[in-house]
Formats: structure tokens, C-alpha cells, sequence
């Protein structure tokens, strides 16, 4: 019997924003924003681009529930986020380095953009103490696990075991 | 590498959400949170709390060695800071516990009662934080156990945390102080003012506005009894520089006595108790403290306050 992939991308996503907001929630010193790069290694993967960008949407509409922030902030990001990410997947599948800098790259750019947007509607708490070095935390920790479970992630998602098998 | 359909629909979907995700925040900020936005809010996190406290049991410890993992360079300092700071709470203790003990004795000699004006209070573990940029703390407390949005939050020494934001049956969302909007009414000395948010800071900003006297650094900021949001005469943090009135404003940095990032454990208080004693100006002392045993056993207790 073959699983429906919107129920694997749910299951993830809703597995991942559980993590997100416990363990990671918990941990002050590195702080991946694991939502954030679910959604963009989804545009790896051989899900409709469609689904992606709903996806994205849906997962940051759920954050927003559970945060304190303005509700749509982070499905803005999320969604731009794997606009970009399903637009310029094609760069990141020479290796596994590339899969991590493409994810990094990608994270930095969705951080930049949800402390922009959040200022503007007047979400100052997002530029709380030490906000820089978060800035640049956040992006490298996804980095990290970008590069460590990307290609596994793909390969689960779609079924695939030769997807994503770098030599 | 990866074949796929055509791209074509993807820009019209991007603009659309978008367009959609706005509405949703000009939504949000005109209702304030409430209205169909806290519906959503409630039932989402009622679905996802029992989730978020299951997965909490099982990865605490693994957050807690690698908290302590990446902070290990600053525990031999903090542990020596720490000892050093229990020897001087020991015999600020002895002390306290002769005052207690004369306090006791004038009380039988004059046959004195309590008011009876008591605040309930609810001890809550915090499971988790939204994300690395939302301030606020998720807890394993909720309206089964008596919470009501917009109750003041401790920490167990009794330090100003924040106020409840959100709540389902089993959990709540709390807001640190350092992360809200409004501000906080508190008092310095005899002088009320505004207590607000600064940006990349974990300072707050003191503003006096009829003021009359300077402050001075090592003041404690208290809640004030004019706030609708806490009890008055809660501790919440201490001056860290010296300022004089310019015109009739004044304006300093305060160091807040609670690190919310660092919270395992708050406090909630069932405060106002009711709309009577809430008008009354109702003070409870700072040294007021709930006693827990440990991380996952929490209990409500509820404590005299010093009317």
C-alpha cells in the first residue's frame, strides 16, 4: 500500500513543530528552526510545487497559533521561503555540501525577512536581547542538519531510496 | 535530478497567500488577539498540547544535557557564583526566621488574624518556546487547573515573569514581560512609572513621567498597585543607572530579576482573586515563595498575602 504524500508532509510537518516547540524550544544555545527547513527541503523533493507552497503556508500558520506573534507572520516567511527554495532547488543537487549551504542560505533569508515584516507590524519582541547572533545561529544549526539528514529526508519523502546518493 | 511539472502556477500562488497572510495580521492586530483569532489560537494549541506534553517527557533530559553541554565553559563559575549566594540567603534566612518568630510572638500577644485575602497559585512546567524569535513559554498548565487569561506570572522566587496570554484545557501560553506591548505599571521609591520593552536588549526602559526625585542604581522596581495586571509590590527588577529628572521625565535602564529563556518552572497567580479585593490595592510581600520539590511534580498552593 502506497502512503498519500500529503499525508507524509503532513505528518512531518506537524512531527517537526512538535520538536520545534519542545526540544528545541528548550535548548538556549542552538536553535535550529526546524519548521522552517522542512519546508524548504520539501522543494527537494518530488512533491507538486503547489503543495509545497501550501504546505509552507499551513506550517507557518500553525507556529503562529502556538507563538505569541501576529497570526500570517510566519506563513509569509514560510511561503517565501519555499517560493525561492522550489525556485532555485535545482542549485542544490550537485552534493551534500551544497544541500546544507543551499538550506543555510535559505534559512538566513527567511530570519532576515520574519524580523523585517515582524517590525514593520510592530512585532518588536522579535529584535529581543542577543537577536544578532540568533540571526546567524539559527541559519548555520540548519544548516548543520541540512547537511546531515537532507538527502535521508528527500529519499524518505519521496520513497526513493537512490534519491539524493551522492558519490 | 529532479523532474517536476512546470512551475507555472506557483507565482499566482505565492501573491495569493500573501495577500491572504496580510489580511490575516491587519486581522489579528485589529482584533488584538481575541475574537476569532483567539478561537483559532485556543483550538489549535488545545489539539496540539497534549502532543507538545508527551514529547516534552521524553526530551527534557535530552535538552537538559545539551543545555548544559554548550553552556559547560560558564557552570564552574555560576556553580562557585551560586554557593556563594546560598551562604549569603542562609543567613539571610536566620534572619527572616527570627523576624518570623517575633512577628509570631506580637501576633499571640495581640491576638491578631489574618485578613484573609488569599492568592491562589498554580505551579507549571514549562514545556516549551515557539521558535528562537518568539519570546513566549509554553506550559503544562491550563483551565483544568484554574487558569484564566490574563493572570500574572512568577518565577519560584517570586520575580515578575509575565502575564497568560492564551489557554486550552491543558496548557497556556505566557507572555514575558520583556516581549509585551503594554508595558508594566511599576513603582520606584515613592515614584510610579511605565516599565517598557527595549529592542536587542534584555534591559527594560524606566519611565517616570511626573517625576520628582532621581533614582538611583540598585533601586528596586516593584509592581505598583495602579497596574491592572499584577498584584503591587511584586519585585521585577533593580536600577542599573543613576538618573535625575529632566523637566519632570525620567528615564533609566532596568535589569530584570527573571531571564524568561532560562525559566523551567513559573508560578501562576489566581489574581484578582475577585473585583472587590482587585480594587482594594492588595499587596503581597516579595519574600512570598512557593515551595517545589521537583521539575515534574508541581503543585497548587495557595499562600497568605500581606494585606
Amino acid at each position: 500500500m502506497r502512503i498519500p504524500k500529503s499525508l507524509i508532509v503532513a505528518t512531518v510537518l506537524i512531527f517537526a513543530v512538535v520538536i520545534q516547540t519542545t526540544l528545541f524550544g528548550q535548548i538556549r544555545y542552538i536553535a535550529p528552526d526546524l519548521v522552517m527547513l522542512v519546508v524548504i527541503l520539501l522543494a527537494l523533493t518530488r512533491i507538486r510545487p503547489e503543495l509545497v507552497l501550501g504546505a509552507a503556508f499551513l506550517s507557518g500558520l500553525l507556529v503562529d497559533l502556538l507563538g505569541s506573534s501576529l497570526l500570517g507572520l510566519r506563513a509569509i516567511v514560510f511561503t517565501t521561503v519555499a517560493y525561492i527554495a522550489v525556485r532555485t532547488m535545482e542549485r542544490a543537487g550537485i552534493g551534500r555540501f551544497t544541500v546544507a549551504l543551499w538550506a543555510g542560505i535559505l534559512t538566513l533569508i527567511g530570519v532576515v525577512l520574519l524580523v523585517l515584516i515582524g517590525t514593520l507590524f510592530g512585532q518588536t519582541s522579535l529584535l529581543g536581547p542577543s537577536v544578532a547572533s540568533r540571526i546567524l545561529v539559527v541559519p548555520l544549526a540548519n544548516l548543520l542538519l541540512a547537511g546531515l539528514a537532507g538527502p535521508l529526508f528527500v529519499r524518505l519523502v519521496d520513497g526513493d531510496a537512490t534519491a539524493f546518493r551522492f558519490s | 535530478m529532479v523532474n517536476r511539472e512546470p512551475r507555472g502556477h506557483t507565482l499566482p500562488l505565492l501573491v495569493t497567500l500573501i495577500i491572504f497572510g496580510v489580511l490575516l495580521m491587519t486581522f489579528d492586530v485589529r482584533l488584538q488577539g481575541g475574537g476569532v483569532v483567539g478561537v483559532l489560537r485556543t483550538g489549535t494549541q488545545t489539539i496540539v498540547a497534549p502532543m507538545q506534553k508527551a514529547a516534552s517527557y521524553a526530551v527534557n533530559p535530552v535538552a537538559d544535557v545539551i543545555d548544559s553541554l554548550s553552556n559547560l565553559s560558564n557552570l564552574r563559575e555560576e556553580n562557585i557564583a551560586l554557593r556563594r549566594e546560598l551562604t549569603e540567603a542562609e543567613a539571610a534566612l536566620v534572619g527572616v526566621q527570627d523576624q518570623l518568630a517575633r512577628l509570631e510572638h506580637f501576633e499571640q500577644l495581640y491576638d491578631m488574624e489574618t485578613a484573609g485575602n488569599e492568592i491562589g497559585r498554580t505551579v507549571a512546567n514549562v514545556i516549551g518556546r515557539p521558535d528562537a524569535f518568539d519570546a513566549a513559554l509554553i506550559i503544562d498548565k491550563g483551565t483544568s487547573d484554574g487558569l484564566v487569561v490574563g493572570q500574572p506570572v512568577v518565577d519560584t522566587n517570586g520575580y515578575v515573569v509575565g502575564t497568560v496570554r492564551s489557554v486550552t484545557g491543558g496548557s497556556a501560553t505566557i507572555v514575558p514581560i520583556t516581549a509585551d506591548r503594554q508595558g508594566l505599571t511599576v513603582i520606584v521609591g515613592d515614584q510610579i512609572g511605565s516599565l517598557l520593552s527595549q529592542v536587542a536588549t534584555d534591559e527594560m526602559r524606566l519611565e517616570v513621567l511626573d517625576a520628582r526625585e532621581p533614582v538611583l542604581a540598585g533601586d528596586r522596581v516593584l509592581t505598583s498597585a495602579v497596574s491592572a495586571s499584577f498584584p503591587a509590590g511584586l519585585p521585577v527588577g533593580v536600577v542599573i543607572g543613576d538618573a535625575v529628572p529632566r523637566i519632570d521625565v525620567l528615564t533609566t535602564a532596568v535589569a530584570l530579576f527573571v531571564k524568561p529563556d532560562t525559566l523551567r518552572l513559573v508560578v501562576v497567580l489566581a489574581w484578582p482573586p475577585d473585583p472587590i479585593t482587585a480594587s482594594s490595592g492588595e499587596v503581597i510581600g516579595p519574600a512570598e515563595t512557593t515551595t517545589t520539590t521537583s521539575e515534574t511534580s508541581t503543585t497548587t498552593t495557595t499562600d497568605r498575602g500581606d494585606s
